[in-house]
């Protein structure tokens, strides 16, 4: 390198490379050791719970490698609930979609302060409180305002006040890829003579795909474990799965169940996650 | 050039509508905490009574405390794990940094009530107190994701030629670190740090698992909002909304809206690809 470093750099000069690389490897020992700590050692002890028995007189768990809480989930009540709650998100994911595409693209077509505008405008929701947001959908759900009765304490509450609550996180990932479009392969697109449908079909979604993909994964995989939304607009009725995994843990007290409910959700999202990415990498081979 | 005009024009109306549906609920409940009307089935005039409520209420007022200094202790613990793992993975090699962004990855997108109930069996079966530490400790796995997100994504936009430049000129690593690179990263450390205090004092579920008595603003309200929708609910939850539109406004302002916006949608895509 330069003179001065060698000529400063002298002393230490030598053992400075693998000193260095130990230097470099601390950095990332907080980011290790909470992750470690706080998130993976606590998913090992759902995974261990979920296979243990609890004693329904004491409530005391005992370890055993007994797949009990398991087949618990399929004779269970809540075989219908987590149906629906699957149901739920997926449906909402969808609408975020539909709802979410046409914005996210006007808002890539436009250009400087009314970009921002529009950005500033998807964002400021994103940023207010979940919480709040989710009370606000009660004033469109509980009145009767518009003629007719009141749809609070349904599945369809329920489904809304996900699309709203998460339509900003299916917006932003899209409008990413959108705003990455080269405009010549848009209009290259019109000039060859490709109607604006089948210039959407043909061009856009194709290359707004890893955005779409994204804000499907940002918006179903939370949703589908939601708590808050079907608790204040489900009334309690409208149970999703995470209401269900909940109740095992601070009211029925049968942790091994709670913890299969949960395993088995991160199980399942997990697969969906990794189908979903490896089939939009083998058709980015493909293309 | 007909179609052109057309198409947008489309779009533009989408658009609206959707913006409208966005913060037209927000609005309601803004304007249905200064609404006289107890019942609030009608405007019942204009009064401040609902907050001078809510605020007289020593529950809310603990609450918010509590939700203060868990913030901040988030915020502070996000920054010192994330800002050390941005650096060390931009020197890291291809394996290591893809393992450290799966993770990154997985803190944010596994539904946190999972998270949540591995940590409350963590400390059941270690014997810890539930309370504010263990909901900080919560908070940290999520939080210092996404500050994890921001920061690494404006790492990558920096060449490290600068750094270089100061380790030519003599400067020890540490001192590079503090005088050339801190400062480079300043903005994305501004808004990671806004937004983990934002989602810190807004989280509602890793809170209530590993709350014991320890009452977080956002579980109280919750609590509130399942059963009744009150005036006094609609003033905090006004008082919250202006809380987090001053901490956006603040970091956009400190940051420029065009790069700080920028920033933000970047932290919410990034973690997806």
């Amino acid at each position: 390198m330069s003179l001065v470093r060698l000529t400063s750099g002298t002393a230490q000069g030598a053992r400075s490379p693998s000193r260095r690389r130990i230097a470099v490897g601390t950095l990332v020992l907080p980011a290790v050791g909470w992750t470690a700590v706080f998130f993976l050692a606590p998913l090992i002890l759902l995974i261990a719970y979920s296979f243990g028995r609890i004693d329904i007189i004491t409530f005391t768990v005992s370890w055993g490698w007994t797949t009990h809480s398991y087949t618990q989930i399929f004779q269970s009540l809540y075989l219908s609930a987590i149906g629906r709650s699957l149901l739920l998100s997926l449906g909402a994911t969808v609408a975020c979609l539909i709802a979410g595409f046409p914005v996210a693209y006007y808002i890539s077509l436009q250009r400087g302060a009314r970009q921002l505008f529009l950005l500033v405008a998807i964002i400021v929701p994103f940023w207010t409180s979940f919480l709040v947001r989710t009370y606000a959908m009660t004033n469109l759900l509980d009145y009767s305002w518009l003629g007719g009765g009141r749809a609070l304490d349904t599945p369809f509450a329920v489904g809304l006040g996900i699309f709203y609550t998460y339509l900003p996180l299916m917006i932003l990932p899209l409008y990413v890829a959108l705003e990455r479009i080269d405009p010549a392969l848009r209009e290259s697109a019109a000039d060859l003579g490709a109607r604006p449908v089948r210039r959407l079909r043909r061009v856009i979604i194709p290359l707004a795909m890893p955005g779409i993909i994204a804000g499907c994964i940002l918006v179903g995989v939370p949703s589908t474990g939601e708590y808050v939304i079907p608790s204040i607009l489900g009334g309690g009725k409208v149970l999703m799965y995470g209401n269900i995994v909940a109740d095992q843990f601070q009211s029925t007290g049968n942790y091994p169940f709670g913890s299969a409910l949960a395993v088995s959700l991160m199980a399942v999202l997990t697969i969906v996650v990794l189908v979903v990415r490896r089939a939009s990498a083998s058709r980015e081979a493909v293309a | 050039m007909t179609f052109r005009l057309k198409r947008p024009s489309g779009l533009a109306i989408v658009t609206a509508i959707v913006l409208v549906f966005l913060f037209a609920p927000i609005v309601v409940v803004l304007l249905n905490a200064f609404n006289g009307n107890r019942t609030l089935d009608s405007w019942g005039g204009f009064t401040g009574r609902w907050f001078s409520e809510a605020f007289r209420d020593s529950s809310v007022r603990s609450a918010l405390w509590v939700s203060v200094r868990v913030a901040l202790a988030s915020t502070a613990l996000s920054l010192i794990i994330a800002i050390p793992a941005a650096l060390w993975a931009r020197r890291a090699g291809p394996r290591a940094r893809a393992l450290l962004d799966a993770t990154t990855y997985m803190r944010i997108v596994l539904p946190e009530i999972v998270a949540a109930a591995g940590l409350f069996l963590l400390f059941r079966r270690a014997q810890l107190q539930l309370g504010m530490a263990a909901i900080i400790a919560g908070h940290v796995v999520f939080t210092s994701a996404y500050a994890t997100i921001v920061i690494q994504a404006r790492m990558a936009t920096l060449s490290g030629s600068l750094e270089e430049a100061a380790a030519d000129l003599g400067a020890v690593p540490w001192r590079a670190f503090y005088r050339v690179t801190l400062p480079l990263l300043r903005p994305a450390i501004i808004v990671a740090g806004l937004l983990v205090f934002t989602f810190s004092m807004d989280d509602v579920i890793t809170s209530a698992f590993l709350s014991g008595d320890t009452v977080t603003l956002p579980v109280l309200i919750f609590g509130l909002m399942r059963f009744h929708v009150t005036p006094e609910v609609n003033a905090i939850a006004a008082g919250v909304t202006v809380l987090t539109l001053v901490t956006f406004s603040l970091s956009a302002a400190l940051l420029g809206w065009r790069s700080g916006t920028s920033l933000v949608v970047g932290a919410r895509t990034e973690e997806a690809e």
